[in-house]
């Protein structure tokens, strides 16, 4: 080595020192402050059992936990739980709480509240009926343990508790018990590092430090690990109007904005004081097809609509001309979710083969008849795709139908298998196979398809890893050759914050601020 | 007067109640329904019908209209179900930012709409006539949305001399709820303003060629004299009409100012309840602004007998 080398190699390492140091020093955090977010709406109810709804999700993760919470590689880790040990022939959980917890009244949180909170989230959640379908008991043992007995083996137990959406929060016992499932709670009390101060709809929701809080003691991890209150005030403020959430986060009245319009992207990006953020996973665009009543119930004519599009321009349209908010994928889980993300070949994905398209129409004795494609102008970029998809089928011979109307016509109507032969929405993350709603009977478009049914029932029964990823690789071929909904490529949003706010993990799908901090 | 009074209240019966009726009729035929909007995207129809049920929203259309009418007799406008709250609680909630944002945005339309209308004419086809009523036909075409949104860029977002949006109580802290009202106001007010300086100007033409103003300017009274105390309050009939409609206007039809300026009034309340599929609050919002609509013409058919002392009202 020559010297000159090893000379510039110790600048280096003391440069690098020095920078890390200064770093680590503008880093510190702070506690205090208020911390003004702009939301899309109000929402429909602070139940974290009662709604799916994405705001919900968001919000009340900030006030209650359950007792699994998800890792940044979207694999469960424990929160309220101390441990779990399982038998030896799989049928029973036995999971230890963590004690000295207390609720944001004071009260300490027992196995007294875990039963009653769980088995209320079992009996309304989408998760928590799949799960509690395979629960044969559920019981307290004593304070700080629990047991859960199933039927059979089961894969879903942990990470069934673990989802954030529609999920498992621990409620006090009272509010348990007083509420039944599906009537939305209207009291909210939680263990969570921020409790509800306020809620007047249309002007804000408040929730400030709970000063109890007990964290973990590990690292900030995804969703879970330790958590940290640093603000003293989290102001959730609903702001409709996307121009105008865009605009206060420029002048500095918001410090973080959701779901914000690509067509902002380049003016926020240019703001000294925003930072943008690009938001993955977001949805997967998809056309899902009634399979209960109508042209679509041929399979053949699903697969001719498959075959025909071709999906990159209309990812590329429905990004604004953005690279940076599409990406081309046939996996049914998107990369984010490493544990099921496939990478599978030869796959008829994207094909836009004309030719295929119109051999299966006229296999499927296809004559023109229009096809009723429902989509709504509340969410553009569902728009957007509908009508590009529209082109591109009417090029190879298809009749298409847009039904455009509002997102609460829409969800209505998809319940009702005469009123329409396929519609448009997104397919968040799912963190485990099973919870692919496309893929199940009782989701709108009805997917009753045999073998599709009856590989997802082995998924949910099988625990060993390997087999469970080799049932999904085949689960994804069945759904590429049954073609239950067009999956089309995944699609980012928009997130924008102040360059004064800091420890925000942009990583997770949704938005958390608890281990945020201030610098002002 | 008094008999004439009580008969226009009593009128009000039956067209609140077909109002009410047709917004009942209206909100429930369109499709969609509360609780599928509530319950997310991936529910199941299984948890959607038992909540529907928890609402009562499975019985029958015309029971669930006669439970409405029994309750707006006992003065009961029933219950949001996204809200979690009575309706006419929400509503009094947002009666306030409405009623500040209707008055500063007709103040800002009298003050400029009056004044213009009787400068363009008082010399008709001048410079000055040109340049006001081409200034109004832009105030009636440029859509307030858009007039709404640059003046967010211009004055918020590269001057920074005015907050974007919000709103902040009069009664809480004067100075900020100035602050946040200015842009709405002068937007919405621009644009309710150019019909008031159209009818204004056409008012004031009239008034002027009439006999008693040539008699009027013959006995050698000023052109101002003229102007403003002969001529405006003959013309003034006309305007306070178009005033009074401004105003009914202003209070269902902020809407898109509200929305954009992100203010919690009646007119976001009831976007929202639409999307959302709240009947009882479209329904309570219909019902309250129907009625500030007919009181405020009853208000503007009183007011012309103190403009103009012909009038009666047997």
């Amino acid at each position: 080595m020559a010297p000159g080398t090893f000379l510039r190699g110790f600048v280096a390492l003391v440069a690098i020192l020095l920078s890390a140091s200064s770093v680590a020093a503008a880093e510190t955090p702070k506690r205090g402050g208020v911390l003004r977010v702009g939301n899309l709406g109000e929402p429909p109810a602070l139940d974290a059992h009662w709604t799916t709804a994405s705001i919900t999700e968001t919000l009340t993760n900030h006030v209650y936990e359950g007792l699994y919470s998800l890792d940044a590689s979207n694999r469960p880790t424990p929160m309220l739980a101390e441990s779990h040990t399982v038998s030896k022939d799989g049928l029973t959980y036995t999971f230890k709480l963590r004690q000295g917890i207390k609720f944001h009244n004071g009260k300490e949180m027992t196995s007294e509240d875990v039963v009653p909170s769980l088995a209320r989230w079992g009996k309304q959640s989408i998760y928590g009926k799949a799960l509690f379908a395979q629960v044969a008991d559920w019981r307290a043992v004593d304070t700080y343990t629990v047991e859960m007995k199933l039927k059979e083996k089961s894969a879903i137990v942990l990470i069934s508790l673990a989802v954030p959406n529609n999920f498992g929060a621990i409620y006090p016992k009272e509010i348990a018990e007083k509420f039944p499932p599906e009537v939305k709670a209207t009291e909210w009390v939680g263990t969570g590092p921020f409790k509800l101060a306020e809620w007047k709809p249309d002007q804000y929701i408040r929730m400030v430090r709970f000063d109890e809080y007990r964290s973990r003691n590990e690292q900030p991890n995804g969703y879970g690990g330790g958590k940290t209150a640093w603000l003293d005030e989290i102001r959730w403020i609903p702001v409709p109007e996307v121009a105008t959430r865009v605009a206060q986060v420029e002048t500095g009245e918001l410090e973080f904005a959701d779901d914000l319009n690509l067509d902002a992207y380049e003016r926020l990006k240019k703001n000294p004081n925003a930072r943008t953020i690009i938001s993955k996973p977001y949805y997967w665009l998809v056309a899902v097809f009634n399979k209960k009543e109508g042209l679509m119930t041929n399979a053949k004519l699903r697969q001719a609509w498959q075959a025909a599009i071709d999906i990159e321009p209309i990812m590329k349209n429905v990004a604004g001309g953005h690279a940076e908010f599409y990406r081309m994928d046939s996996s049914l889980a998107p990369v984010e979710i490493a544990a099921w993300h496939t990478k599978l070949a030869g796959l008829p994905w994207n094909e836009h083969n004309r030719e295929k398209a119109r051999r299966l129409m006229k296999e499927a004795g296809y004559k023109s008849e229009p096809i009723r494609f429902m989509t709504t102008q509340e969410y553009k970029w569902m728009y957007d795709f509908a009508l590009l998809t529209k082109q591109q089928l009417e090029d190879v011979g298809f009749t298409i139908d847009l039904q455009v109307v509002d997102w609460a016509t829409l969800v209505k109507r998809r319940n009702n298998p005469k009123e329409y032969d396929a519609f448009t929405t997104g397919i968040g993350a799912a963190y485990d196979p099973t919870h692919h709603v496309y893929l199940t009977a009782s989701w709108p478009g009805w997917t009753t398809d045999e073998d599709i049914g009856r590989l997802q029932a082995e998924l949910a029964r099988e625990t060993d890893p390997k087999k469970r990823m080799a049932l999904w690789e085949m689960q994804t071929r069945q759904f590429y050759e049954k073609v239950p909904v067009i999956r089309y490529g995944d699609l980012f949003g928009l997130r924008a914050m102040r360059t004064s706010m800091k420890g925000f993990n942009e990583k997770t799908e949704r938005i958390r601020f608890y281990n945020v901090w201030l610098d002002k | 007067m008094t008999a004439y009074l009580i008969r226009r209240i009593l009128a009000l019966v039956p067209v609140l109640a077909v109002v009410v009726s047709v917004a009942f009729l209206l909100i429930h035929l369109i499709p969609g329904d509360p609780v599928s909007v509530m319950l997310g995207p991936d529910a199941t129809p299984a948890q959607i019908e038992a909540a529907r049920q928890a609402l009562g929203l499975d019985r029958p259309l015309p029971e669930q209209l006669l439970k409405f009418y029994a309750r707006v007799l006992r003065g009961d406008l029933g219950r949001s179900y996204f809200l979690d709250r009575p309706v006419t609680q929400a509503l009094l909630e947002r009666a306030e930012p409405t009623l500040v944002l209707t008055l500063s945005a007709l103040l800002v339309a009298i003050v400029i709409g009056v004044p213009s209308g009787i400068v363009a004419a008082a010399q008709p086809g001048s410079l000055w006539d040109r340049t006001l009523m081409l200034a109004a036909l832009l105030g009636v075409c440029v859509p307030g949305f858009w007039l709404s949104l640059n003046f967010i860029y211009l004055f918020a977002v590269r001057l920074g001399w005015l907050p974007a949006a919000g709103y902040a109580s009069i009664f809480v802290d004067p100075v900020a709820a100035l602050r946040y009202m200015v842009l709405p106001a002068v937007s919405l007010g621009f644009s309710q303003s150019a019909l008031i300086a159209r009818i204004s100007r056409s008012c004031m033409l009239e008034a002027l060629q009439q006999d008693y103003i040539r008699t009027a300017r013959a006995k050698g009274l000023s052109h101002a004299t003229v102007t403003w105390v002969h001529a405006f309050r003959n013309a003034l009939v006309p305007v306070v009409t178009v005033i009074g409609i401004t105003m009914a206007i202003l209070i269902g039809g902020a809407v898109v100012t509200e929305i954009v300026f992100n203010i919690p009034g009646l007119g976001r309340l009831i976007i929202s309840a639409v999307l959302r599929r709240d009947y009882p609050v479209v329904q309570g919002v219909i019902l309250v602004t129907a009625t500030a609509y007919v009181l405020i013409n009853l208000g503007v058919d009183m007011l012309y007998v103190f403009i103009d002392p012909r009038i009666r009202y047997e």
